[in-house]
């Protein structure tokens, strides 16, 4: 049974999981050893996060087996895999804000007698154990909400050893945290590596991968394509096996000249979130803007759009001030906005293809208040074979599209209305490999149309790789601007943790 | 009937046709039903009745709803828009002004409700559903003050009152004058709600509001109109009810409501693509008055007419749902 070198404590083959028409996954294997860190990376829709919700009982596969510490697991649900000793730490803080640091430790595993918990006894463990694992001394009647990120990583990770975890998976752990952070979570990870646990760091971030993990499995359109050791494999080499193609062919360049600044912003304020920020985007330029989360680079966008109210300062679209407290009015002064959330804001699914396309435009289409539907259709079908959106017809569902049609339907919406200003905020976030090409190939011929675009994103390569600029955000202020070789993702990511600033000095 | 392998291409036609016209085969159940078991029923005086008394008024309420319905929201007040336009309406005849004034004042009192209904929901950001519950308490309540306790007013005399009540009874082109109303509203709904900007800004807004909102749609201003329509085609219904009567009954209103959402939501359902549509309310309003004048006329008392209406909603919606599945 037990074999000397590597002892596998998960062992995933053959995972297949459909959606609809979409691929999720095809054929994925994962291998899982025990005192040892396992790297997993891929582009956002790769299926990382698919096999790992199939790990964690969320979402059940059409097929493949999986085998936990020597166990077939028939039907995983989220409490029997905790029970095999499969513990997850999710990118987002899933813990009640109002709980103690003693409740949540014991969430769902409580101690007491009958249905009587005892919060003190959970409080003095839990502090016992933060003590043992991590050397923290933390009170551990101080309510989740007041803890730092990091604290709160570690109380899940507790969480975790406390119901004696035998596999620790953490999707982007770091995502939110500090330099200083991420290098003592690194410590107790290696910690628990050493202690025989098998540890899945989930990253974008391949420096970290590089400087932690043992081996790294890489996933491209829902399958792995390989599994090498980090310290072996230059990084360049994994990025490749990510996009499946040479980094330069992911990022198509393009000589576009600059014209004059579109969208100029200066001393934009809003308290509590950033101050004193002034940049331009010129026509024909790409600026990307980065910031990790809090750093006050989303709220910048959402001020632009009117989301948001800024304090103070201004915002020139082609020289004409705006006065943006609504995104009505951001839309009727030419700035189109991609949001995150696409489901929630972007494009509404139980409408058709025409309808949201012609939705932020319709005035363009009717007179006296009638749609006009044989121009209102013309329109629609230009834009359709334009951008090549794959839908049966213009009357479909946006359901029924896939997440990247669906993310060129909500570009269309805004191109009906001839946009001057783009704003983008993470648009590839769940986008197939392929559409994401697709929608850099738009962004750059939305910029050889002369359109400014500010793009929002925390993908460092999408930004190294498509952008003329990238503005820094940390801490609510502009703490830096890097363009041609200084613009790599290594001084990004410093920039952006606060480690360094100012390659070119901020833009004015 | 034998049934043999090379008939499945035939079944499968028939579900797909008895799916596509589930609604109407239905209705035309109902219809033979009804005709079969009494011999009033298809008579020309009865069908005139039904439409007149049972159709006109339920179904432009219902076409104010089905604006506020396609919109994401609901309005519950609509009997109190029904009850302030009838109340002002005959308070101004009995009080011996015109026509024209009784229409306006009746109109202008339904749009009152309309406004402090979009002011509470855009204003306030109260749910639509708690807003038009609240304005229905505070409608009951005032109509009961207005009137000493809910004492009727009577149109006794008077010549706009005789004229407005021979306006009711009497037919233009064949047609009686309700039922022109109605289609000349229901026309105007339809182009509103499924060719206009207007609409289009509804149906987004009901689908996701979120997208409405980023895609520079002024959404309180809309949706602030779509409230002060549905009031102001309940107060149609107020000032046909008063002029069919001649009277004003405090509450009376409130008897629409349930009706006029139940036909709506069944006119939702009997839809293609299950959204809220002109058509779609005409015949669910169509389906509930048939019923409810069939079951009379073959003697079931009005209780046991809310049971068999209750029963036949289920039975042709799932008769629906079920075609539907198999047709798939």
């Amino acid at each position: 049974m037990q074999t000397a070198k590597r002892e596998i404590a998960v062992s995933m083959t053959g995972i297949s999981k459909r959606f609809g028409p979409v691929r999720a996954l095809e054929d994925a294997n994962l291998e899982i050893a025990r005192g040892s860190i396992l790297g997993l990376v891929g582009q956002n829709g790769a299926g990382k996060s698919t096999i790992i919700k199939v790990l964690a009982g969320i979402i059940k596969p059409d097929s493949g087996s999986i085998v936990i510490n020597g166990e077939t697991a028939s039907t995983l649900t989220p409490a029997s895999v905790e029970k095999l000793g499969v513990h997850f730490i999710h990118q987002d803080r899933l813990l009640v804000p109002t709980a103690t640091v003693g409740e949540a430790v014991f969430l769902g595993h409580e101690i007491g007698l009958g249905p009587f918990v005892s919060r003190r006894a959970m409080e003095r463990k839990a502090a016992d154990l933060l003590k043992r694992f991590f050397g923290m001394e933390l009170p551990a009647g101080t309510l989740v909400k007041d803890l730092t990120t990091a604290q709160q990583k570690v109380v899940q990770i507790t969480r975790a050893l406390a119901q004696k975890a035998s596999v620790l998976v953490l999707d982007e752990p770091t995502a939110a945290l500090v330099k200083r952070e991420v290098d003592s979570l690194f410590d107790v990870l290696r910690r628990l590596r050493d202690d025989g646990i098998a540890v899945v760091f989930i990253s974008h971030y391949m420096q970290e991968i590089e400087k932690l993990c043992d081996r790294v499995t890489v996933m491209r359109n829902g399958t792995d394509v390989g599994t090498v050791d980090p310290r072996v494999t230059p990084i360049d080499e994994i990025i490749s096996m990510m996009i499946a193609r040479d980094v330069g062919e992911m990022f198509p360049k393009r000589a576009v000249e600059l014209g004059a600044p579109v969208l100029e912003v200066s001393n934009l304020r809003l308290g509590g979130s950033f101050e004193n920020i002034g940049f331009n985007v010129r026509a024909g330029e790409i600026v990307g803007l980065t910031g990790l989360l809090g750093s006050g680079a989303k709220e910048i966008v959402q001020c632009l759009f009117g989301l948001k109210t800024a304090d103070g300062g201004q915002v020139r679209v082609e020289g004409r001030e705006l006065s943006l407290s609504t995104p009505v009015k951001a839309v009727r002064d030419g700035i189109a906005m991609l949001p995150e959330d696409r489901r929630a804001h972007g494009v509404a699914l139980g409408l058709s293809v025409r309808e949201n396309i012609s939705l932020a435009s319709l005035r363009r289409y009717s007179r006296t208040g009638m749609v006009s539907r044989s121009s209102e259709n013309q329109a629609v079908d230009g834009l359709i074979k334009e951008l090549s959106i794959k839908t049966p017809h213009r009357d479909a569902l946006v359901r029924e599209l896939s997440g990247g049609n669906q993310q060129k339907v909500a570009i269309a919406k805004w191109l009906s209305c001839q946009s001057r200003v783009y704003v983008l905020d993470e648009p590839t976030v769940a986008v197939d490999v392929g559409a994401k090409v697709e929608i850099y190939n738009l962004l750059n011929r939305l910029a050889g149309e002369g359109a400014a675009i500010l793009l929002l994103s925390s993908d460092l390569l999408e930004l190294v790789g498509v952008c003329d600029r990238v503005l820094v955000v940390y801490r609510g202020r502009l703490a830096g601007s890097f363009s041609g070789p200084a613009m790599n993702s290594d001084a990004l990511l410093a920039a952006s943790s606060g480690a360094r600033s100012n390659a070119d000095g901020v833009a004015a | 009937m034998s049934v043999s392998a090379n008939d499945n291409n035939t079944k499968a036609s028939l579900r797909g046709f008895l799916a596509k016209y589930s609604v109407l085969i239905a209705f035309a159940a109902i219809v033979i039903f009804f005709a079969v078991a009494s011999p009033t029923f298809l008579t020309p005086a009865n069908l005139f009745n039904v439409l007149v008394n049972n159709v006109v008024m339920l179904a432009i309420v219902a076409l104010g709803l089905t604006i506020v319905i396609s919109s994401g929201g609901i309005d519950l007040s609509v009997g109190v828009s029904v009850d302030m336009a009838s109340m002002i309406f005959v308070m101004l005849l009995a009080a011996g002004y015109s026509g024209v004034v009784g229409v306006a004042g009746g109109l202008g009192a339904a749009l009152i409700v309309g406004i402090l209904n979009a002011i509470l929901i855009t204003r306030l950001n109260i749910s639509p559903f708690l807003a038009t519950l609240g304005v229905l308490f505070i409608g009951q309540s005032t109509q009961q003050l207005a009137t000493s306790g809910g004492q009727p007013i009577y149109l006794t005399s008077g010549y706009a009152a005789d004229q407005f009540n021979a306006i009711a009874r009497t037919a233009l082109f064949g047609m009686p004058t309700p039922v022109i109303v109605l289609i000349v509203l229901a026309v105007a709904v339809h182009l509103l709600l499924h060719r206009s900007v207007f609409g289009r800004y509804v149906q987004a807004m009901g689908a996701q509001p979120g997208v409405a909102w980023y895609s520079g749609i002024r959404v309180p201003r809309e949706l602030s109109m779509v409230h002060v329509l549905c009031a102001l085609l309940s107060g149609v219904t107020g000032i046909l009810l008063s002029a069919t009567v001649k009277s004003y009954v405090p509450l009376s209103g409130n008897a629409f409501l349930l009706d006029a959402i139940g036909a709506t939501f069944i006119g939702t359902t009997l839809s293609r693509e299950r959204k809220p549509s002109v058509i779609g309310t005409l015949l669910g309003v169509l389906l509930l008055a048939i019923v409810k004048n069939g079951l009379l006329l073959v003697g079931w008392n009005f209780y046991w007419q809310q049971v068999g209406i209750g029963v036949l909603v289920f039975l042709v919606l799932a008769a629906s749902f079920g075609l539907r599945r198999a047709a798939h």
